[in-house]
């Protein structure tokens, strides 16, 4: 590789992911001060004030953290056990291809399909019906639009936890666990020994960015809870969406304030969240 | 058997989308509670399908579209992940591949806007995949970034002093190695393009007219079959081109 | 890092806060002080961009196998539809503006609060319509259609079609709907689950038309927006709705984000009603089988709310003179007709009858009749002005603290 090269790349790649997005930032945050967007109506520190009586913004940020927890606990718990306890059948057989194809679906298409599935007239509701399981609408469960954000839950794990096996077992081969699975049962460890000591720790650690990642993504979701939620409480981008679509134009400077915000408070968070990986890293 | 039991499972799980949204697609006047669709038609197929819109060329600009940014994210995240594992500057340089994802995507599209039209890159493709690489390259640099260990930078070495040209330890010797996450990242990256709306919706003010910019307009609309139409007309391209790579996506590690 | 993050603001200020002289072609005076020849010459030949809502897809059918070959036939225009709409369309407008470039879009399908906001942004090129010279056909008389939520359209946008807000309801569940919006709150009670309001656009209009009905006297809320008027009827909305609330659909503890959702509710035979601002919808969706052939559309007492919806020509369009051409196509009469069939899209015309040729005229009045929707000449009588938008702006935000999220309702 030419010498330059290198410096060239992360140039132009640092122009990209840090230019693009702090200008952004930058205009949400002199949007938020009435001097960037439309009607912008000069300087003003008032959306700043009102931040502080405004809950709505802490209570979509809470709903969302917890969803994101929950879909990143059983996602990660689904995919180490299939990477762990299944290792056998995802090296020989169509497991491993398998999990490829929850990975087409668009997000959106997964919410139109479980509201198809899951409501209280969706398809499992008329088998549920003909089977005699349920005599009216209401017997059926409340798995979508429902209080604790089922369907939401639901839905993204479906979407993620097939990712994160597929990620799981490439790091698995490409660190060539099974050789030291091989070793370990050599020197005298247990199967159970082997995967809580070696290769739990090292799959969690190696995937870590990426488990981030995912549940960044997670907490930016907006299909999803859009048709599978309420809108009360909302995740946090319906609620960002529903304030810079509101009716009223002058109300898009708190919206680029909430915006500025909750993408302030997710840097804060993944820098935390970067600096314990980088803390627990080899 | 127990193996067969999770197949099984999984397959079901994974299948019922395909059947319902079948069922959906054909379907006519299905309501609670019949278990099964009363009569089936062709409407809405032939109403998507019909004369008037150009989904041929939106699948092929598509496929064009994802394509390149999933070539150019994946290469260009082997590439910087190197230099970032080799960088005076590793540490920031990760922390700064996380910034385009504290920005949730519908955040993104309306603020970086401004932006993309001062660059005179609104309405056109270039704008468009500027956009998605922000969001691809990233994570595919992220993802990659796993690869560039102490060990991988050791192989490298190795194969130098046994001989080898700097390409050649690259084809040879690191690429195999890093198969299987680029495959993973290659997949992801072209899906993550394959299926974006909103940011090619809005930066290109509608005028990239992928195919999923064209059918996304029904999938959430009030048209239970029309929407399951378009959603497995979304499904099938990526699903066919899987399958065709069944054996490049699922080869063996050496 | 942190002299980064400031270089970057400092330019992005420079790029958000000053403009440069604009550098176009001509200025929407000029563009407007030609003549229609001129005009016709000019637009023909030309690509046309028009921004629009997608989602219905016998109004795309109709755009895209009528509308577009016979705008290629007549002008040679090449007619690009794109989709988009609300707020989004007005913040890309605006960010064009500022950013002084020309647009990417030449046409706009808007109404009401986009209306109002892309005047206050000054994102519309005009007055046109009397340019037109299809214009003069228009049932510019009609205050439902020469007001557009209170405000005069004063020649900044076209007339394209006119509708009225109608309740949707499964006759196969429904035995006898609730006649007026007095006795609706009886009917849920009697009849608890079926019933839920939307929270967007058609879910607002259903909202004004009933604190209306409340208040007993349209009059109030003619003319700019009256503080004390809605402060007083919408705090009586909420109370009744309250009361309701435990009736609804999920026991009012949820309510659908969007209409389509609502639409595949009672499609799929969950809820019982549904709403549209379209009268001839309810027809629409039964010959596409998506609602079930028991589905029956009429307006309550003492009426609904009644507007038209309506085309502009973008302030930095590229193709001014072709959108001028194509909107003077889409209120010709033929156009026109096309529209009003309800098994094309069933959209009530804008033109005047009256000036109509006979001929032209007996082919309005020989339409296909609605199935399953009220006739026109029955709920004309029941229609109420659309309000000012403030108006809707206040109820959906009031609808979200006192309704759906449940805060207390001040006394007033």
């Amino acid at each position: 590789m030419p010498f330059r090269l290198p410096k060239l790349l992360l140039g132009s790649y640092g122009l990209l992911v840090v230019g693009l997005p702090l200008a952004g930032l930058a205009y949400a945050l002199l949007g938020s001060v009435g001097l960037a967007g439309p009607l912008a109506a000069g300087c003003t520190g008032r959306y700043w004030l009102a931040l502080g009586h405004d809950t709505s913004l802490l209570y979509a940020a809470l709903y969302s953290a917890a969803v994101a927890g929950a879909v990143l606990l059983l996602s990660v718990g689904l995919a180490l056990a299939l990477v762990l306890g299944a290792q056998a059948s995802l090296r020989r057989g169509p497991l491993l291809g398998l999990l490829y194809v929850p990975l087409l679906m668009p997000t959106l298409v997964m919410a139109f399909y479980l509201f198809q599935l899951l409501s209280r007239a969706g398809w499992l509701a008329r088998v549920s019906y003909q089977a005699g399981l349920t005599g009216r609408l209401e017997d059926f469960p409340e798995l979508v639009q429902d209080a604790a954000g089922v369907g939401i839950v639901l839905a993204q794990v479906l979407l993620t936890f097939p990712f994160l096996a597929l990620l799981f077992q490439a790091i698995y081969q490409e660190s060539r666990l099974d050789d030291y699975y091989q070793l370990t049962r050599t020197l005298g460890a247990s199967a159970g020994q082997f995967r809580r000591r070696v290769a739990l720790p090292l799959l969690l650690r190696r995937a870590a960015p990426t488990l981030l990642l995912s549940a960044v993504a997670t907490l930016g979701a907006y299909d999803i809870p859009l048709l599978l939620g309420r809108p009360y409480p909302q995740m946090l981008s319906v609620y960002l969406t529903t304030r810079l679509q509101r009716f009223d134009l002058r109300e898009l400077p708190a919206a680029y304030l909430a915006g500025f915000v909750v993408a302030g408070g997710l840097l804060v968070l993944l820098v935390l969240a970067l600096r314990t990986i980088r803390r627990h890293a080899l | 058997m127990r193996s067969n039991l999770l197949l099984g499972t999984l397959a079901v799980l994974f299948f019922v989308p395909f059947v319902l949204l079948a069922l959906l697609a054909v379907g006519e006047g299905w309501r609670f509670p019949a278990a099964l669709p009363p009569a089936y038609s062709l409407a809405a197929v032939r109403g998507l399908l019909g004369p008037g819109t150009d989904l041929l060329a939106g699948l092929g600009r598509s496929l064009l579209l994802a394509g390149t940014v999933a070539v150019v994210a994946t290469a260009g995240g082997f590439g910087l992940a190197r230099a970032i594992a080799r960088s005076a500057w590793a540490r920031h340089w990760e922390v700064a591949s996380y910034l385009p994802y504290a920005l949730p995507p519908v955040l993104l599209a309306v603020l970086i806007q401004p932006f993309i039209i001062r660059l005179h890159l609104s309405g056109s493709v270039g704008g468009v995949l500027l956009g998605l690489l922000l969001m691809a390259l990233p994570f595919a640099t992220l993802l990659l970034r796993s690869f560039w260990t102490r060990q991988a930078t050791e192989y490298e070495q190795l194969a130098r002093t046994l001989g080898c040209t700097p390409g050649q330890a690259l084809r040879q010797v690191l690429l195999p190695l890093a198969w299987p996450l680029l495959r993973t990242a290659l997949f992801q990256t072209f899906l993550l393009a394959w299926f974006d709306f909103g940011l090619t919706n809005v930066l290109s003010v509608g005028k990239v007219r992928t195919l999923t910019v064209q059918v996304f307009a029904y999938v959430g609309e009030a048209n239970a079959p029309l929407a399951a139409v378009a959603s497995l007309l979304l499904l099938l391209p990526p699903a066919l081109l899987l399958r065709l790579n069944r054996a490049a996506l699922l080869r063996k590690n050496p | 890092m942190k002299k980064i993050f400031f270089l970057l603001l400092s330019a992005a200020t420079l790029l958000a806060g000053c403009g440069t002289a604009p550098n176009e072609a001509r200025t929407p005076q000029q563009t407007l002080a030609q003549s229609w020849p001129q005009i016709e010459n000019k637009g023909k030949n030309q690509p046309v961009t028009l921004v629009m809502w997608q989602g219905d897809p016998l109004i795309n059918q109709y755009m895209n196998t009528y509308v577009k070959p016979e705008v290629q036939r007549r002008y040679g225009i090449e007619l690009q539809l794109v989709a988009g709409q609300g707020a989004q369309l007005v913040q890309t407008l605006a960010a064009e503006q500022q950013a002084n470039q020309p647009s990417e879009a030449d046409m706009v399908w808007i109404n009401g609060e986009t209306f109002y906001q892309l005047r206050q942004v000054d994102a519309l090129l005009g007055p046109f319509v009397e340019k037109l010279p299809n214009a003069r056909l228009l049932d510019l008389q009609n205050p439902f259609i020469n007001t557009d939520f209170q405000q005069p359209i004063a020649g900044m946008e076209c007339p394209w079609g006119n509708v009225q807000f109608n309740i949707i309801y499964d006759s196969a569940r429904v035995a006898q709907p609730p006649r007026s919006f007095a006795e609706l709150p009886a009917y849920l009670k009697a009849h608890p689950g079926q019933f839920t309001i939307p929270n967007e656009f058609t879910g607002m209009t259903l909202l004004k038309s009933w604190m209306i009905a409340l208040s007993g006297n349209p009059a109030l809320f003619r003319g700019k927006f009256d503080e004390a008027v809605y402060k007083k009827w919408s705090g009586e909305l909420w109370r009744v709705i309250n009361t309701s609330k435990p009736y609804f659909w999920k026991q009012g503890q949820t309510f659908p984000e969007q209409l389509a959702l609502l639409h595949q509710l009672f499609a799929n035979g969950e809820v019982a009603f549904t709403f549209s601002n379209n009268d001839a919808e309810v027809d629409n969706k039964v010959n596409q089988k998506v609602f079930p052939a028991t589905a029956r559309a009429y307006v309550p007492l003492p009426g609904t709310i009644q507007n038209a919806h309506y085309l502009g020509v973008v302030r930095g369009a590229q193709h001014p003179e072709a959108a001028l051409l194509v909107i003077n196509f889409l209120i010709s009469p033929e156009a026109q007709l096309k529209k009003m069939d309800p098994n094309v899209w069933g959209d009530h015309t804008v033109l005047n009858l009256a000036a109509l040729p006979a001929s032209q005229r007996q082919q309005f009045e020989r339409l296909p009749s609605r199935r399953y929707a009220p006739r026109r000449a029955a709920i004309q009588g029941r229609a109420l002005p659309e309000p000012d938008p403030e108006y809707m702006t206040r109820l959906f935000k009031d609808f979200r603290t006192y309704i759906i999220e449940s805060h207390a309702v001040p006394a007033s």
